[in-house]
This record gives structure tokens, sequence and C-alpha cells, in this order.
């Protein structure tokens, strides 16, 4: 008790009411006015007396001065955010407001990146039919320009057996049996070429048993020159078997692959030099 | 406002309406201590306007942070006027406050405050000249360093040029003397 009572005559409780003690010292008191009812009570009248010392010497602020606190604290009394809350449920919300936030943003950026991902696999199939087209397309002209290449060396070859002066020119009549038949042949002897003129051939064709064979007269004995189909949509010349020397040249229809002589009741064409 | 509509609560109705936020709260606590705590504010900003938005400050805080106030540490009066001695400390302390050159230095001397409280003090303030007489000038004058002004005990001891122990011994002695009167 001794102890106590030295306690609060050592002043250490004014100093507390005043404010002027450190924080050790402000938990110390505290916990001695929680153990000791006489510091409580002690502690309490010191307050009293200060707090009736204040009064006496209150002085009154300007009267609008009220109207302007009030304005200031309950201009937002509406809204539960100004109020006081006690703080450990303030600091948990605070927490939890963060922990939200951060959600929300991963949300939203999974969301972002699941539209950027939707947008640019449609965007990507979209390129990838556009460049299938594209390929098409190339593929197409590319085909076409073979077909023209293709043409223009046919028709190069074509002029070039025309223009060569060792060719020769042969129109192969009808026989009697095809009157209406006409196939033209070139023939050089210095190169030792026979070609068919395949897109000015007129000729009945043929079925898949039977094919045209020409042949060389040498001498006044057939030769070969092979075998060929005669289709209406035939183009170009067909170079048959090599040969220097012709008489005349004869087209028989023979059996698919070709005779070794002639069926001379089969002849279509005949033409000499 | 006249002093009849002034709202007044028991000190355990106001702390529990300021708990739950009543509006009624904040008034019956302007009309009961505004004028203590302006009593103090004024003391230490001299300036009437800036003592005056000191003491808004003080409302708005005392407002606010109310849920660091508990019973158990000690009245709700004792927390309040060290929140608005702290804020007028700050206030003349601040660089703001120095530039306006409104400030009164800290080296106030006593006398000054004496003067202070025969000035600044109205006249309706009733037991005034019976306080003088029952404080004796030396408890006075430390009472009210560290009190009014905010002084600490240490820094009254410099500015009184007396020992911590007797400034101390003083203080409680002083204290001791106003719980005679007032009771």
């Amino acid at each position: 008790m001794e102890d106590i009572r030295a306690y609060i005559e050592s002043g250490i409780l004014e100093l507390y009411v005043l404010g002027d003690v450190s924080p050790d010292e402000r938990l110390q008191v505290e916990e001695m006015a929680q153990k000791h009812p006489a510091v409580k009570a002690e502690l309490d009248e010191i307050e009293r007396s200060l707090e009736a010392y204040a009064l006496k010497n209150a002085v009154e602020p300007s009267e609008n001065l009220r109207d302007r606190v009030m304005g200031s604290i309950l201009t937002n009394f509406g809204d539960d955010n100004n109020f006081p809350e006690k703080p450990h449920p303030v600091n948990h919300k605070v927490v939890e407001l963060t922990a939200r936030k951060e959600t929300n943003f991963y949300k939203y950026a999974f969301a972002a990146s699941l539209a950027l991902l939707i947008a640019s696999t449609v965007a990507l199939v979209r390129v990838y039919s556009r460049l299938q087209q594209s390929n098409n397309q190339l593929e197409a002209i590319q085909l076409q320009n073979q077909h023209f290449s293709n043409r223009v060396n046919l028709m190069d070859r074509e002029l070039g057996i025309f223009r060569d002066p060792s060719f020769k020119l042969l129109k192969l009549q009808g026989t009697a049996k095809t009157p209406a038949s006409v196939v033209t042949v070139a023939f050089s002897a210095a190169r030792k070429k026979v070609m068919i003129d395949m897109g000015n051939i007129k000729l009945p064709e043929n079925d898949k048993d039977h094919q045209y064979q020409l042949w060389a007269l040498v001498g006044g004995k057939p030769v070969d020159l092979g075998v060929f189909d005669a289709k209406n949509d035939s183009t170009g010349m067909k170079e048959m078997k090599p040969i220097a020397l012709a008489d005349a040249f004869a087209i028989t229809l023979e059996p698919k692959g070709g005779s070794v002589n002639p069926t001379m009741d089969q002849m279509v064409v005949l033409g000499k030099f | 406002m006249s002093k009849k509509h002034k709202i007044s609560l028991t000190e355990e109705q106001l702390v529990f309406s300021l708990r739950n936020h009543e509006k009624i709260a904040i008034e019956a606590l302007y009309d009961m201590y505004s004028a203590s705590l302006f009593g103090v504010i004024s003391r230490i900003v001299i300036d009437t306007a800036i003592a005056e938005d000191v003491l808004q400050e003080t409302f708005v805080k005392i407002w606010h942070s109310f849920s660091s106030y508990s019973t158990e540490k000690g009245r709700l009066f004792t927390w309040m006027v060290n929140i608005a001695r702290n804020l007028a400390i700050d206030k003349i302390r601040s660089k703001d406050f120095k530039n306006q050159n409104k400030n009164q230095e800290l080296e106030n001397t006593v006398n000054s405050i004496d003067e202070q409280n025969n000035t600044v003090y109205k006249p309706e303030l009733m037991g005034v000249k019976d306080l003088v007489e029952t404080l004796r000038p030396e408890q006075k004058s430390i009472i009210d360093l560290v009190y009014f002004k905010g002084y600490t005990h240490v820094e009254a001891a410099d500015e009184l040029g007396v020992p911590l122990g007797t400034i101390k011994t003083r203080l409680r002695m002083g204290i001791q003397q106003l719980r005679k009167h007032f009771n």
C-alpha cells in the first residue's frame, strides 16, 4: 500500500493526465490504474479537477463556428465510410478490399486475355483461309502460265517446223474408203524427222481396240513409223519414228499397238511426193 | 445559438451515442466542451481565426478517431483536451504558421501568460479570481504552462529555472488545490 501511495505522490499521474508521459509510462500508468482502484480513483480526481479548471478558463468561440464545425462533420453524414469504425474491423475491411481489387484485376486480365485469344484465333483462321485462297489462285495462275508456256513452246516448235526449209509438208488425201479424210505430214529428210499435224487431222476417231499407223513407202516397201490416236481435240505436232527417205506416206487403221505389215484394205489416207 | 438550446448529455450517454455515430452526439459534444477546449486552444494559438480553425479540426478529429477512445483510459475530456492541445501546438509549429509570423513564440514568459489570462478571459467567467487566490502563483504558472501552453514538464522546468522534482511537486500540489477548490 505504501508503494501505491508513493506512486500516487510521485506526480506521474498528473503528468499522465496532462499528456506529458512517454508511451512506456503511459502503459505503466494504465496498468497500475487497472490493478489498483486507489490509482484509478486518484486519476479520476485529477482529471475532474483539471476539467473543472479548463471550464473555469473556458473561452466561447464565435457563434457561427458551431455551424461550421457541424457542417464539416455532418456534410457527409449519410456516407458510412466517414464514420469511425473500431480499428480492427477497419483493418480487416481494408485488407479484404485490397484482396478483392487484386482478384478483380486478375479477373479482368483473364477476361481480356481470353478475348484477345479468341480474336487472334478468328483473325488467324481468316488469314489462313485468305492464304489458302491466294495459294490456290497462285497455283491456278502457275498452271495457266505453264499451259501458256507449253502452248508457246509448241507453237514455237511448229513455227520452227514451218520455217525450217528442210521440212516438206505433205497432205495425205483420203482414199476411196474415207474420201473426207485429210492428214498433214511434215517430213525432213535432212533431220530424219516425220511429224503429224495433230491439230489438223480429219480422221474418224479410232475405237479403243484400234489405232492408226503411219507408214512410209520406201522403194515400194512400207516402213512402220509408229501408231497414234485420232481425237477431235488433239493439238500440236506428233513426232513419229525417224526415217531419212520416203517416197510416200500412208495411214492404215490397225489393231491396237500396230501391225508389222499394213492392212491395205484399211488404208485411210495416202500421199506421195 | 443561445445557451437555452444547448444540448447536454451525461458522459456515459455521450460516449455511447458517439460510438453509434449519432448526430446528436457531436452536437452535444460541441455544446458541452467547445468553450473549454477553445480556452486551451486560444491560449496556444493567439489568432482567434486560426484558433477557431484548430477547434474545428479538433472536433473533426474527435469524431473520426473516436474509436481510439476508451473509457478505461480516463475521462472523455482528458482525451479531447490532449487532442486539442496537440493540434494547437502542431499548428503554431507548422511552417505556414511560422511564415505568417502570427504565432507567439513558445518563449513566452509566465508573466505574459498571466497577462493573457487577464485580457483574454471573458468577464462573465466567474470564479477566476477565487481560483487565482486558491492557487499559489508558482503552482498556477506551472499548471498553465503545461495544461494551457502545452509545455512538457521538462520544458517548464527550463523555462522557470526550477528543478524537475520541484516542477512535479508544484504540479501535484497545484492540482490538489484545484481538487479542494472544486469539491
